[in-house]
Parts: structure tokens; C-alpha cells; sequence
């Protein structure tokens, strides 16, 4: 039904109720299609005045989605006038009234209405993320930046996440002001970022920009740019950071990798105690590798060869000036069929070290286990994101730590057009908000452009200090 | 000024003395004075504007004027500090609201409530309660209609009663069924449930693990050839033995199954058995009589991959999967099948050893057809259409394509 232009009388409505079936719920189908149609806040007036009419009262849901039209458009003093109904009315309210509440109000000249308003959240529940986004953009748009940060400190210690718009925020307000203490929070949330591998879009990216530009007496200039693969800015020279972990990360890691991903709840799901033992007296032996291989990812590259020829053309390809391979397969790869011979594993074997699991075991954990025991310079080849792997680590410190790691460690390939194997080479530096005190560089995406967790943003943000 | 008026003498008739009169404030003057100067406002709205006119704002009156006694009282009343109760109120505005929140709610479940982890899990948990509520309304409702029903039946034809036949028959049935099962646990084939994924699963897949053992008991005596049943790998009042005492109340005694804590591996050969797991990567091809196959008692809603297949494993036993590729085409939802399910599936391969008849009870929505059966002609046909589309999407080898396209269809159907 499309709702009314005009505020109606009593006898209207109910010519209009007459018509919705079920009768029972017409307020909430025609208040649902204002809400849509965004009508005249008259029109959902005349409509309430009606059912308080028939009734001697508004159901709370009603009232509601009421609220709801009044903070779409902005209607400060009926906002307030239904939060006083609701509060005569109610003892508590629930959180979608809260949260359009405090969103209605913080938009406003009452915007220290919403903050008493979030106490009073508090005291019930812990406030969304949306709440605080709009508490600490209403404090931060006042100029309030001492409050903006104590909101932002509360919900962190809270663990809510916050919102890319809050962090924007406090770029947004904070420009041309010359306070040491707020730089140093500003530059906080930057780490902030880099701590938790988020990258900014292209509009946080230009506030971030304008923030540094902005900063009274402290020539910093920003310019967007692609870093070369070499990992070196082309604006100034620097290289980036590497993704190599420190040694106490990289055998946290490796130990991690062996409890969490190896072992899981139970050693038999993805291998069994004694293939494993003999898996690691086989690694201990022939340490270091330079490059491992995953087999039978590899082996699938081109779907119309065999199977044992991409292998053997990947192994070529790969066993160049004397690095030491790798290849991880399972032992079906040894029994003579057509997709699988003998002869020519035979040759490969010549040219890398095999390490054949079982059938039903998991590969994939003693690819990652071989390559991190081998060390910081072994890289792996494997077309898999290891999302599934990644998902087995139990703290969301040690995926940031497998993601780093993952990024500078692994060799990507493709089948070319003319039918040889292109090998997409790791990334020699990392993707991440990084700095040396007087040079920023911050990667961010465009916002159109899709990004999955295995795609890092090609494009950069290069502040340095003149 | 008569519609004023009007309007007045409705907002006093319809809300505003009933509550009072609800509120045994009949005498006090105050939702008269109110009424007064509400009308004073109309007027002015009048002066201004003579055309009829709605009052937009008179909502407000009406609620605020409704409840300022009702609010002395609450400020009256104790309030209540305990968290407890501050949830139940929580639930009952969410419940105003319209979310997915039950009517009535139990101390138990609100403490549950308020131990889940997340808001997530707490809507979650709420929806599941909500929904409970909701079924369990309706299966009163039902039962109701059914006494009604028999009421007017037994009105109508007493000699039924008297002539008690389905009665005799329900217990003689039952005797019978006892009876096989008693055999069963003589000569029948031992089916094995192996009862030790309990640290594997949250409280309520343990619930719904034994509601389908409970169905699988239940068809299982009442086929003609049952299995004999054993519970292998069952710990005294664990959380399994407290589901089944729930659900068989005092008949948990009296079950004719084995229930025992040894493993399977302790009692029958291990050569024999086999264990039945949808991770494994051989597939059943015939139901052997003379093995002894183990089902894992577990329900698993967060796809935990490969947890029957490791304890397999770790007991080097052998393994095998319904072969469900073989004879159905699959199309959407997992391969793990339900306790009962299986059950169904088991007794069906074998008394008859007929595969299409036994996966007749896969669910309908997995799959979209059989492989072999000629009914199905048309799905097979549609299969080819839709990798042939595959192809052409992927632009693969289009003179292949094409060649297959014309040997597949009349020459009226032509590639551009």
C-alpha cells in the first residue's frame, strides 16, 4: 500500500485499515511503507493520533518505528518528545530505541542528550558500535576531542570493534590543531591499523592525508602512489618493511602451526602420530629447504596434461641454481595410472626431496610445517589461500602473524597463454600502515574495488616530513 | 467547534476515563481538567486556521496523559538491583519490539541467556526458545482438537468402547515387538553406536543426538529383522544418559539394547568391524550380513570435518560411506545423514540389500534424483544441457562444443 500524502482523519484511516489484511497489523505495514517512502512525519502524526484515539494507547514497536522516520528526517523536538513518552511509559528501553535515539540526537544541537543517553545504555548493556560512532562523532564534530578519546578508550576496553567512520572522525576534526597530546592519539590509531592489518579506504585515506597537510609547523606532504615490487616508493625512495617475523614470532608461530593446525583436537583428523614423527625425522634430516612445494596443487595447473608433467614442469622450473625443493605429495602419486608415472617421478626424485603422506591425510600442514622449520628465506608454492588453516589458529594475534608471514613467504603461479608456468613471486615487502618517525606510508583500497582477505591494496598513501 | 468537540468527547470516552475508571480514579478531577485545556488548545488551532483541522500532536496528550499514574506507582515499588530481573525486563521490551523473543521464559533459561557469549548467540538462543514456544502452543492445540474430536466420537458410537479391539491390538503389537527385539539380542545382527563425541558437542546437539537415537530405537523394533543394539562407549550420568533418561523416563530400564562402557573394540573382533563415516574414502557397496558396522553418535552443526573418520583411525578399524554419489544425484546440503536416517537406511539394505529403495530415505530436498532409475530420464538429459552451457560460458574448444551440440540436437537448434 502506498501510504497516504496528507494527514487523514479517523474516518479515512479506517476506510484504509478496512483494506489490509490482517487488520491486526495495519500500523506496522503502513508505518513500515512511510518509513520506505520516507513520507511527511504529518502523515505517520495523523496516523498515531488516530490509533491513540481508538485504542487509549501506542504499542511500543509502533512508536518505534515512528522514531525511526523522525531520526531518518532529522525532527529533533519530536524525537525528544518521544523519547519522554517512552520513558513515562516504559521502565527500560531496548536497544534498537536506544540506538535510534542516540543516533537522532547526536545529529543535533542536543547532542549531549545522546551521551547521557549512552550512559544510561551502559548501565543495561554494553552500547553497540553504531551508538559510539555516533557519540564520538557528535563529541569530535564539537571540537570535544578529549571526550571523542575517552569514548574511543572505553569501547576498545570493551572490545567493540570500532567502526572505519569513527576512526575517519578523528582525522576529519582534528585538523589544524596543534596539540602534541592529540597527534600522539592520532598517530596511536594509525598503529591502531597497522596492528589489526586494516587498510583504510579512499576517503579515510584523503582525511589521513589532510590531517598531516593540516598539522601547524609540521611540513608533512602526502602523495598517492604504486610501490614498485622491489618494495621501494617511487616518491621517496624508501624501501618498506619486509613481512620477516622477529625470531620469538616466527617460533611462536611454528609452534602454534604444529598445536593448533597439526595436532587440532585430535592428531588423527588431519594426520596420525606416527606419520607425523616420521614426517619431521624426514624434515630434521634434509633441513634447510629453499622452496616448497605443494604437489598436488601444483600438479592440477593445467587441467588437460598430466597430472605428473605439470609436476615435472613446475619442479624445472623451480630447481634453479641449486635451490633445494621440496615436493609434499600423498602415495596414490606412486602407484603407476595415467594421470600418475612412474618413470618420470622417478626423474623428479633426482631433482627434489619427496615427502609422500597418506591419502586420507592433510598435506597442506606439513607444507606449512616444512617451510617454517626450514626457515626465514624458505618460500612455499601452493595456489590455496590457507584460509582454512588460518581459521585453525586459535587467537586473532597469531592469524595477523600467519597472514604477514603467509604474504611475504608465498609463491602464487599461473598458467600462461603460451603454456608455460608463471610464477607470481612473494611480496618483498609488506603491506601494512608502517613508519619511521618521519615518513608514513599507509596502503589503502579504493572502495569500488573489492578486497578479499588474500588480496592486499595495491595503492599507497606516501606522507614524509620536508 | 463541534468537531473540536467531537474530537474531545472521543478522547474522553475512549481512553482516557477508562483508564482512570481501570485505576479506581473516578472522583479525581485531573483527566478532566487535562480534557479542559486540551480543548483550550484546540481552540487556538481553530482561531488560526477554520478549516477542519487534526490535532497532530494529540497522540502525546493521550499517552502522557494515560500513564502519569501508573509511573507514581513504579517509582513506589522496590526496584529490583538483581541482574536477573533486569534481563527479564530486557526480553520483555524486545519482545514489544517484535523480535523473535518467547512469551514466558523459565529462570534456568534466562540465566543461560545471559551466559551467552555474544549478542549473537544470545538472539540465537531466544529464536530457538521463541520457536520451542511456538511449536509446543501448537501441538497443544492439536491435541486439544484431537480430545474434542474423540469426545464427539465416543458420544456418538459407544459401542467402540465397549468392543476394544485397537486397544488389545496396540499391546499385543507391543509384545510382539518386544518379543523380536529380545530375539534380536540373541541372533541379531549387532549395529554398534558408538557413544564417546559428547566433548565434541554443546548441549543441545547432545539433545538432539539422543531424540534421534530414541527414533532409530523406535523403527528398529519395530522392523521386522531388527538389529541388536549396542550403546558402546556409555558412561554412567553422563550427558547422554541424562538426555535418555529424559526421554524414555522409566522405559530407559527396560530397552531391550546392550548399553555397556567398553569400546566396540573390546567386544566384537576387530576385523569385523566396520566404521560408517561420510569423511571416509571408501565406499559401501554391499551391506554384509556377518560385519558389525558402528555408527558415531554425534550431531555436529558446526562442520567439524573428520572426527569419526580420526577415531577410525586411531583404532585402525575400516571405514566406509554410503555410497550416496552412485545412486543419487546429488544436489545441495551435507552427506552426514541423521541418526534415524541411517537407521532407516541400514534396515532397509538389510532385509532387501536393494540400494534405491534404502536411499529413499535421504532427505528429498538433498538430492534432485536417482542415477538409474528411467524416471529420471529428463534430469540426466538436463545435466548434459547444463554442462553444455558450462562449456559455452567457459568458451572452451567451440568446434568440440558445436560437433557435441549437433550430434545432441535437431538440426533446427543451431549455435550462433
Amino acid at each position: 500500500v502506498q501510504p497516504p500524502e496528507k494527514p487523514l482523519q479517523a474516518e479515512e484511516w479506517n476506510k484504509l485499515r478496512e483494506d489490509c489484511q490482517p487488520p491486526e497489523k495495519f500500523e506496522e505495514v503502513m508505518l513500515n511503507n512511510m518509513i520506505r517512502c520516507n513520507s511527511p512525519i504529518d502523515v505517520a502524526k495523523s496516523l498515531l493520533t488516530d490509533l491513540a484515539k481508538r485504542n487509549g494507547d501506542i504499542a511500543y514497536n509502533v512508536l518505534v518505528k515512528y522514531l525511526t522516520l523522525c531520526v531518518r528526517q532529522g525532527q529533533v523536538s519530536e524525537i525528544r518528545d518521544v523519547y519522554d513518552i517512552m520513558k513515562v511509559r516504559f521502565k527500560v528501553l531496548e536497544s534498537g530505541a536506544y540506538n535510534l535515539l542516540i543516533r537522532g540526537l547526536s545529529n543535533s544541537d542536543q547532542w549531549r542528550m545522546a551521551l547521557t543517553l549512552l550512559e544510561e545504555v551502559k548501565k543495561i548493556m554494553i552500547p553497540s558500535r553504531t551508538c559510539y560512532e555516533s557519540c564520538i562523532k557528535a563529541a569530535s564534530c564539537h571540537q570535544e576531542m578529549k571526550l571523542a578519546f575517552e569514548l574511543y578508550d572505553e569501547m576498545l576496553a570493551k572490545d567493540v570493534v570500532p567502526t572505519l567512520g569513527i576512526l575517519q572522525s578523528f582525522f576529519d576534526f582534528s585538523r589544524h590543531m596543534k596539540d602534541e597530546e592529540l597527534q600522539k592519539k592520532l598517530f596511536g590509531i594509525l598503529l591502531y591499523l597497522r596492528e589489526n592489518q586494516i587498510y583504510p579506504h579512499k576517503t579515510f585515506m584523503q582525511s589521513i592525508k589532510l590531517w598531516f597537510e593540516s598539522i601547524p609547523g609540521g611540513n608533512w606532504r602526502g602523495h598517492l602512489t604504486n610501490i614498485k615490487d622491489s618494495g621501494q616508493c617511487p616518491v621517496c625512495n624508501h624501501q618498506l618493511e619486509d613481512s620477516n617475523l622477529t625470531e620469538e614470532e616466527y617460533s611462536n608461530l611454528s609452534e602454534r602451526i604444529i598445536k593448533d593446525v597439526i595436532h587440532g583436537t585430535d592428531t588423527f583428523r588431519k594426520t596420525s602420530p606416527q606419520e607425523f614423527e616420521a614426517f619431521q625425522t624426514f624434515v630434521e634430516n634434509q633441513l634447510p629447504f629453499d622452496i616448497v612445494i605443494d604437489g598436488l596443487n601444483v600438479s592440477h595447473i593445467k587441467p588437460r596434461r598430466m597430472q605428473c608433467e605439470n609436476l615435472f614442469d613446475a619442479v624445472n622450473c623451480l630447481a634453479k641454481e641449486n635451490a633445494r625443493l621440496l615436493v609434499l605429495g600423498r602415495k596414490h602419486m606412486l602407484r603407476n595410472s595415467s594421470n600418475w608415472k612412474i618413470e618420470i617421478m622417478k626423474e623428479m626424485q633426482n631433482k627434489a626431496d619427496f615427502f609422500f603422506a597418506e591419502n586420507i591425510s592433510d598435506d597442506d600442514a606439513f607444507l606449512l610445517y616444512a617451510t617454517l622449520r626450514s626457515g626465514k628465506h624458505c618460500k612455499f608454492v601452493t595456489r590455496d589461500f590457507l584460509r582454512d588453516h588460518k581459521a585453525c589458529l586459535s587467537d586473532s594475534g597469531m592469524r595477523h602473524l600467519f597472514r604477514k608471514w603467509q604474504r611475504g613467504h608465498q609463491i602464487a603461479f599461473s598458467a600462461s597463454a603460451e603454456g608455460s608456468i608463471k610464477f607470481l613471486p612473494a611480496f618483498r615487502y609488506d603491506c601494512v600502515v608502517q613508519t619511521t618517525g618521519d615518513t608514513w606510508h599507509i596502503p589503502y583500497k579504493d572502495v569500488f574495488e573489492e578486497k578479499y582477505s588474500y588480496q592486499v591494496p595495491t595503492k599507497w598513501l606516501c606522507i614524509r616530513q620536508k | 467547534m463541534q468537531s473540536a468537540n467531537m474530537l474531545l468527547r472521543k478522547i474522553v470516552r475512549s481512553s482516557v476515563l477508562p483508564f482512570a475508571a481501570q485505576h479506581g480514579m473516578k472522583k479525581d478531577l485531573f483527566p478532566l481538567s487535562r480534557t479542559l485545556s486540551l480543548s483550550l488548545c484546540l481552540k487556538q488551532d481553530k482561531s488560526c486556521e477554520p478549516s477542519e483541522k487534526l490535532d497532530l500532536d494529540a497522540w502525546k496528550k493521550v499517552m502522557k496523559s494515560g500513564f502519569q499514574e501508573e509511573v507514581s506507582e513504579t517509582v513506589s515499588e522496590p526496584k529490583e538491583p538483581s541482574s536477573l530481573a533486569a534481563a527479564s525486563e530486557m526480553l520483555e521490551m524486545w519482545r514489544l519490539s517484535g523480535r523473535l523473543v518467547p512469551e514466558n521464559i523459565t529462570e534456568e533459561q534466562l540465566k543461560t541467556f545471559m551466559e551467552c557469549p555474544s549478542k549473537s548467540a544470545k538472539k540465537k538462543y531466544l529464536k530457538f526458545l521463541h520457536l520451542k514456544e511456538l511449536y509446543k502452543k501448537r501441538k497443544m492445540d492439536k491435541k486439544m482438537e484431537r480430545r474434542l474430536e474423540a469426545q464427539d466420537q465416543d458420544s456418538k458410537t459407544d459401542e467402540t468402547k465397549r468392543n476394544s479391539i485397537i486397544y488389545l491390538q496396540t499391546s499385543t503389537m507391543d509384545k510382539a515387538y518386544n518379543w523380536r527385539a529380545a530375539q534380536s539380542m540373541i541372533f541379531g545382527q549387532p549395529l554398534v553406536f558408538d557413544m564417546s563425541y559428547e566433548k565434541e558437542m554443546s548441549d543441545r546437539e547432545v539433545a538432539n543426538t539422543v531424540r534421534q537415537i530414541v527414533l532409530s530405537e523406535s523403527c528398529n523394533r519395530r522392523s521386522a529383522d531388527p538389529f541388536h543394539i549396542h550403546f558402546c562407549n556409555f558412561k554412567d550420568d553422563s550427558l547422554y544418559h541424562r538426555e535418555f533418561i529424559k526421554q524414555y523416563r522409566e522405559g530407559w530400564g527396560k530397552l531391550l539394547i546392550t548399553v555397556t562402557d567398553q569400546c566396540y573394540t573390546e567386544i566384537f573382533p576387530k576385523d569385523k568391524l566396520i566404521y560408517l563415516t561420510a569423511d571416509s574414502p571408501k565406499v559401501m557397496k554391499t551391506f554384509d550380513h556377518n560385519k558389525i558396522y558402528i555408527v558415531g553418535s554425534m550431531v555436529d552443526k558446526s562442520i567439524k570435518t573428520g572426527v569419526s573418520l580420526a577415531r577410525a583411525k586411531r583404532l585402525q578399524l575400516e571405514t566406509a560411506a554410503l555410497p550416496l554419489d552412485k545412486y543419487l544425484l546429488w544436489s545441495t546440503g551435507a552427506k552426514n545423514l541423521t541418526l534415524d536416517q541411517m537407521m532407516h537406511i541400514l534396515l532397509t539394505l538389510k532385509d532387501t540389500a536393494d540400494w534405491n529403495k534404502a536411499l529413499e530415505f535421504v532427505p528429498k530436498r538433498k538430492y534432485s534424483g536417482f542415477v538409474n532409475k528411467p524416471v529420471n530420464k529428463p534430469v540426466k538429459e538436463l545435466k548434459k544441457t547444463l554442462d553444455l552451457i558450462n562449456a559455452l560460458k567457459l568458451r572452451k574448444r567451440p568446434e568440440e562444443v558445436q560437433k557435441q551440440f549437433a550430434k545432441n540436437y535437431p538440426k533446427k537448434y543451431k549455435l550462433k
